[in-house]
């Protein structure tokens, strides 16, 4: 029981970390609400399909980028759904970064574009590794007899 | 006055110097002491400073480069005209002059040409008559011959001699010697014949003579000169001048002392031989001429005739000449000997006997004599032949002269003349006008050139002025374009800040209520997390004024325009702030008329935001008395009279008012005139501290506080006024701070308000006149009371007054012991004096027939301190069969004492204040208990079905007031409810029911806020929602006899029923994740929902739907109860939706193409599915957008629950009740 309690106390201190951090925001918090008996993986599942889309869009946007001439509003619209995908999760850092990627869409700055391409595919990964962890966590505090997150 | 004007020249040179050097100095001062701030900054100041400064320098250069083009240009034109008058009329005067000074000269020598030829003509003659006469008389053999031949050559002589006036003399000279002359001495006018002894001449000298004449010239010469050198006697006979009769005897002459006589000599070739002779008889030259006569054979020389002529006359005419045009003239030789001048100075040297001609050059005539030595030194001393000299400008002493030279090439007598004529006199004026004009040039182009400089100077310092004008002109465009820029940023700013800052505050508030939700917290923590949350929504409440003023000032506010019940609105605001005054023991009394509209239309919102501002500020400024909202209504369509008044009244309060708040006003009162909008007047009293009246203006503008030190002592910002004067003004309507009698403040507004349907209908309450009645307000506010009793007196109830417990037992004794003569002694029973009032009073209550009593009795009227409210309530429990009694609880009262209250069987109790609508309702209930008490029997079962029904009406209706009628049919038996619902409630949740009220209510009151900046359009959804979502709590708690309430935007998994169960939901949305995080979402809610990926499935899906749509009405009823078993079977048999969640952008078709497909193909069906726009834009433009398109509210991304929730309930209730 020891264990389990330990372990619970280091998912907590790792999601409080990952909100303190502004990995997550209070959408996360949504989800993991919206998670329930009869949707008992919910959480996973979005956040897998997040993670299905986003490295589809970013594959979408390095192409689009390569290109010789930009087609800025395909790239918007990429960045658009990407950052409607990453705020329904509550990835608010890749959001911002989003945000900050269509202005410079708007703007046609090809280097912005590339530097938030750059920072976006950073965040990404990093917000990926961490859910990962965090998934990979609460798998553990599962297996050893524990209840699921915050409850 | 001149070196006035010069001075004031020169001292605005000097200033405009200084002032240069001072921009100079002061700019590099102030750039630095700018150094410090920020580069941005000193760098704009910089640019703007060297703008300035080369922008000076350059005015400067170009004024130099102006007035030194000025100047060159007069001095150009100067010199130009003085050259051109000068020159031109030199040269034509020079030439002039020249052919005067040749015509001038020209007479002279004229003159001497004619001497001349005259005396050349008379030597001819003299000749031919001499040879005629000799050769008559050609054998001179006898001396009587010869006398004869010598008498006739005398007479021949003596004519031609005569006919001449102006010969000297006329010699003839034989070869034999003898001499035959006339004479004629000017100077004496005599004339004198001069002849030669004959006797000593002999015939034989002729013969002598004729021999001779065959012999050379040479040995003729010398025979010749021999006779002359012989000692000759000579004679001189004067004669008459005219007769030429002898008219003395002859006198013997010296032949020296005789004229000259032309001899042989010369003419020694004879030729004829001019020259100029001096004789001592006149001082004259002499031209002499000297001819031989021949004799018959050609051979020899007979005679030698010789003529002299005085030059006298050409000096003569050379004078006259002068005289009319000075100057002088005189003629020379060729070797430079004096012939004639026009002065009077002697020609002939008088030193040197005989008397010699002078040379020009020792003329003693000054003039003269330097012209002479001019000429000679100018031309050397020989004179070249047809040399002409013409000097204009020679100084000769001391003035200038012109000197023309002539030469006049005479045969043996060339000579020359010379005129020399004083400058002066030909250009004399000339000179002096030319100086003149000279100087009178210059002094004018001086002139010109500094009156155009001092023009250019003012003009320029004009132009220098515009331009400094310019510049500043230019500044403030940038200023204030940069000002505007900056308030651009500042609304931008707000607008993203709003939504950065509202979320965290959302999130904060809601985790609260989740954790205040939560049961296991410990009281202490329960009430930290109360006052965080107190905190938070004051902090959200701040950010929404702002946000408020922000949006006012920009003009984005825009009122809506939806049907509200005013009273109860205000009611709601009363109930809110009285629980915030009970702290302060102040007191909350709403005053509204009986004539007021209850139904306006309006922004209720708005108006709530009015009156929670200002009751709001009165409370703060308020530590005890009451604070009264008063409201009474004005129709503006009879009493024009009165709306003229309120005009008048207005400018004699607002006289400083602009013109375009009148023009306001008027067209406010026109369009009133025109809608049939309601005036609403309304104060706002309370007995605080009152406005300094200088003040009563400036405290409505933002940020501005009657006195500083309220932030400290109060807290705000000083915004809410201005918010309120802005949506005031917005609604037509205006503030103001009135004086009023006694401490305190008295703010007057008045609204136009539309009125909705019958404004008076729905005044008709109940009858509660005529009914017997009997209230006892035994309240403690005396405001209240008075209030209370008033209206109720007004309308035809009897009412008594106690503010404390004493007055209510007097009362109460006096009452009952009167009716009932039971006499009752306890420790409260004190028998005080009754006042005479109060006793006519007692009298004519007992007149009454058949009276019900009814006391309402304020909690706070028992000592609530110690237990003695126990002993009081004992007290009061007797009369309970006596009178109704109504207990008014404040909103702290323990549940002690209600469950007290309760136990005793005190079942009307109501919450402070006490306003008109719930006496309404408690008189009405009192009477109806009355009329049907043998219905008192089921009473409990009455309760309960009241009970949930105001429960349910309560809990969602807890948004607007948490015990106002919620709706005035159903609840009408709410307060008379009210203990039983708490005792229900008990069960669950120890939390007092109006605790608890209170404390929901403020979020969700903000959370309405928040969704009206998003989207008023939902929020007005949401408010049309409310009374419905009551009926479907109703329901559902009828249903269910459960309780359902949503808390901190989710709901509780705990209740059975969900919020949205049965809905059907169509999602269209191509982002999976949304897609998968809404459809959870949706189905937490019990909403089935059917998922597609683009805009073109949304219209497909629907459109399959439409083809049904009669059906599913149909079967609406029995599709209600099953479709929550079986909801994935429903979908499939029939695919229609109550709703569409649509995103705006999509692949294929996007949100907005699909809604106006959707809408197109609803056109004629008079079907309208609801349709709510998902975006992740939270831009207000694409709220526009959205709605332009027909879609029916709007969520922006990322999903939030609660919000969701309330607008899909507000519309498919909507669409399906």
């Amino acid at each position: 029981m020891d264990v389990v309690t330990q372990m619970q106390r280091q998912l907590l201190q790792y999601t409080s970390s990952l909100f303190k951090e502004g990995f997550l925001d209070d959408q996360f918090n949504q989800l993991q609400q919206l998670q329930d008996e009869s949707n008992p993986e919910f959480v996973v599942e979005v956040v897998t399909l997040f993670f299905e889309d986003a490295e589809r869009l970013l594959n979408e946007l390095s192409k689009s980028l390569e290109q010789e001439s930009i087609h800025f509003r395909r790239v918007d619209a990429h960045v658009h759904q990407l950052k409607g995908s990453s705020s329904s999760i509550g990835a608010q850092r890749v959001q911002r970064v989003c945000i900050a990627f269509r202005n410079f869409c708007e703007q046609q700055n090809v280097e912005g574009c590339l530097k938030s391409l750059q920072e976006i595919k950073q965040e990404y990964s990093l917000v990926k590794t961490k859910l990962e962890t965090l998934f990979k966590m609460e798998k553990q505090l599962f297996a050893a007899g524990g209840s699921s997150v915050s409850r | 006055m001149a070196t006035t004007k010069f001075r004031h020249v020169f001292g605005r040179l000097w200033g405009f110097a200084t002032s240069c050097k001072k921009r100079t100095t002061s700019s590099s001062n102030s750039i630095g002491t700018r150094i410090l701030q920020r580069d941005v900054e000193k760098e704009e100041f910089q640019f703007a400073s060297t703008l300035c400064l080369s922008s000076y320098y350059s005015v400067f250069v170009v004024r130099l480069a102006i007035m030194v083009m000025l100047a060159i240009l007069i001095g150009l034109l100067t010199i130009l005209t003085w050259h051109f008058t000068k020159i031109y009329t030199t040269k034509s005067l020079n030439s002039l002059a020249y052919d005067l000074r040749y015509e001038l000269l020209q007479r002279p020598i004229l003159r001497m040409w004619n001497i001349l030829n005259s005396t050349s003509e008379i030597t001819i003659a003299q000749v031919k008559l001499s040879q005629y006469v000799i050769r008559s008389h050609g054998n001179l053999t006898t001396q009587e011959d010869q006398v004869e031949m010598y008498e006739a050559m005398r007479a021949v002589t003596w004519a031609l001699f005569a006919s001449r006036k102006a010969l000297n003399s006329i010699t003839v000279k034989y070869n034999n010697g003898f001499v035959q002359a006339f004479h004629r001495d000017i100077k004496d006018n005599n004339t004198f014949y001069i002849y030669s002894d004959l006797a000593n001449y002999s015939i034989g000298a002729s013969g002598y003579n004729s021999e001779l004449n065959y012999s050379s010239l040479s040995s003729q010469e010398s025979s010749w000169n021999d006779n002359d050198n012989k000692s000759t006697v000579w004679y001189r006979q004067p004669l008459d001048p005219v007769t030429g009769e002898k008219i003395e005897k002859a006198m013997q002459i010296a032949p020296e002392d005789s004229i000259h006589i032309a001899g042989l000599s010369q003419v020694p070739d004879g030729v004829a031989s001019w020259r100029v002779a001096v004789s001592k008889f006149t001082d004259s030259p002499l031209l002499s001429a000297a001819l031989p006569v021949w004799d018959s054979s050609n051979k020899s020389i007979v005679a030698v005739v010789g003529v002299t002529t005085a030059l006298y006359s050409v000096g003569q005419l050379m004078k006259e000449l002068v005289e009319l045009h000075s100057g002088h003239m005189y003629l020379t030789s060729l070797e430079g000997y004096l012939l004639a001048t026009s002065t009077d100075a002697p020609l002939l040297d008088n030193s040197t006997q005989p008397p010699k001609l002078k040379m020009a050059v020792d003329c003693e005539n000054e003039v003269i004599r330097l012209g002479a030595e001019y000429l000679r030194r100018s031309s050397g001393n020989k004179f070249p032949p047809s040399h002409e000299v013409h000097v204009a400008n020679v100084r000769l002493g001391h003035d200038r002269y012109y000197i023309d030279s002539f030469f006049l090439n005479l045969k043996r007598l060339p000579l020359v003349g010379v005129i020399i004529i004083p400058r002066k006199h030909i250009l004399g004026q000339v000179d002096e006008r030319a100086f003149k004009t000279l100087v009178i040039l210059i002094s004018a182009s001086m002139c010109i050139i500094v009156i155009g400089w001092v023009c250019i100077l003012i003009l320029t310092n004009g132009v220098s002025k515009e331009m400094k004008l310019r510049a500043e002109l230019i500044s403030q465009l940038e200023a204030r374009r940069k000002a505007e820029a900056s308030s651009n940023y500042k609304s931008q700013f707000l607008a993203n800040m709003s939504h950065e800052l509202r979320t965290p505050m959302a999130a904060i508030i809601g985790l609260l209520d989740i954790l205040m939700s939560d049961d296991c917290l410990t009281n202490e923590q329960c009430a930290t997390v109360t006052q965080i949350r107190k905190c938070s929504t004051a902090l959200l409440r701040l950010l929404n004024n702002i946000l408020d003023i922000s949006k006012v000032e920009s003009g984005k506010l825009v009122l809506e325009d939806a049907e509200f019940d005013l009273g109860r609105e205000l009611e709601g605001l009363v109930d809110m702030f009285s629980v915030q005054c009970i702290n302060h023991s102040v007191e909350t009394v709403l005053d509204l008329s009986d004539d007021m509209p209850k139904l306006v239309r309006g922004d209720s919102a708005r108006v709530v935001q009015i009156f929670a501002n200002l009751i709001n500020n009165s409370i703060k400024f308020t530590p005890s008395g009451h604070v009264i909202l008063r409201g009474w209504f004005e129709n503006p369509n009879p009493c024009s009279d009165n709306a003229n008044f309120l005009m008048e009244e207005k400018k004699l309060q607002y006289a400083q008012k602009t013109i375009r708040a009148k023009q306001h006003e008027n067209h406010a009162k026109r369009t009133s005139e025109r809608d049939k909008k309601a005036v609403l007047w309304f104060e706002v009293d309370d007995t605080g501290c009152g406005i300094d009246p200088s003040k009563w203006d400036s405290v409505f503008e933002s940020f501005e506080q009657a006195d500083p030190s309220t932030t400290r002592l109060h807290g705000g910002t000083g915004l809410g006024l201005c918010i309120v004067r802005s949506l005031v003004n917005k609604m037509g309507g205006e503030i103001k701070v009135v004086k009023k009698e006694g401490p305190g403040t008295l703010m007057r507004l008045y609204l136009r308000l539309d009125t909705a349907g019958d404004a008076t209908e729905q005044h008709c309450l109940v009858d509660i006149a005529n009914n017997g009645l009997v209230v006892l307000l035994a309240l403690h506010g005396n405001m209240g009371r008075s209030i209370t009793s008033k209206w109720l007196q007004k309308n035809g109830v009897f009412t008594m007054e106690a503010s404390e417990w004493n007055g209510l037992t007097q009362i109460l004794r006096e009452l009952f012991h009167a009716r009932s003569s039971a006499g009752i002694n306890n420790g409260f029973d004190v028998h005080y004096p009754i006042p005479e009032s109060l006793k006519s009073r007692l009298l004519s209550i007992q007149e009454i027939r058949n009276p019900v009593f009814v006391i309402a009795v304020d909690i706070g009227l028992l000592d609530l301190s110690t237990d003695i409210w126990k002993e009081q309530l004992n007290f009061l429990h007797r009369y309970l069969g006596l009178a109704k009694f109504i207990w008014v609880l404040n909103h702290d009262t323990s549940n002690t004492i209600k469950l007290e209250l309760r136990r005793k069987g005190h079942m009307m109790t109501v919450n402070k204040p006490l306003y008109k609508a719930k006496i309404v309702h408690i008189l009405e209930e009192v009477i109806k208990e009355r009329n049907h008490e043998m219905q008192k029997k089921n009473m409990d079962e009455l309760h309960e079905s009241d009970y949930t029904h105001c429960d349910a009406a309560s809990s969602d209706d807890s948004d607007i007031s948490e015990s106002a009628p919620c709706n005035p049919v159903s609840s009408t038996e709410k307060f008379e409810q009210f203990d039983l619902l708490s005792r229900y409630r008990i069960n669950n949740c120890l939390i007092g029911l109006t605790d608890e009220h209170s404390e929901v209510k403020t979020p969700r009151k903000e959370d309405s806020c928040q969704n009206n900046h998003n989207s008023p359009k939902s929020m007005s959804a949401e408010q049309a929602y409310f009374p419905r979502e009551a009926h479907q709590g109703e329901d559902s708690e009828r249903r269910g006899k459960e309780e359902h309430r949503i808390i901190g935007g989710l709901a509780r998994p705990a209740n059975g029923k969900k919020s949205l169960e049965g809905l059907r939901i169509l999602l269209a949305e191509d982002t999976p994740v949304i897609q998968r995080v809404a459809t959870i979402m949706l189905e937490k809610m019990g909403a089935s929902v059917v998922a597609v990926g683009d805009g073109q499935q949304a219209v497909d899906a629907l459109n399959g739907m439409l083809g049904v749509e009669d059906f599913r009405r149909d079967s609406n009823l029995n599709e209600r109860n099953t479709r929550s078993s079986s909801p994935q079977t429903e979908i499939l048999s029939s695919p229609s939706y109550d709703l569409v969640l649509m995103d705006c952008q999509m692949p294929k078709m996007d949100g907005y193409e699909a809604t106006k497909a959707i809408r197109k193909s609803e056109v004629g069906s008079g079907v309208h599915i609801p349709i709510v726009a998902l975006t992740a834009h939270a831009m207000s433009c694409d709220e526009a957008k959205c709605l332009e398109v027909g879609m029916d509210a709007y969520l922006t991304k990322p999903i939030d629950f609660k919000l969701m929730e309330s607008t899909i309930l507000s519309l498919t209730r909507r669409t399906t009740s």
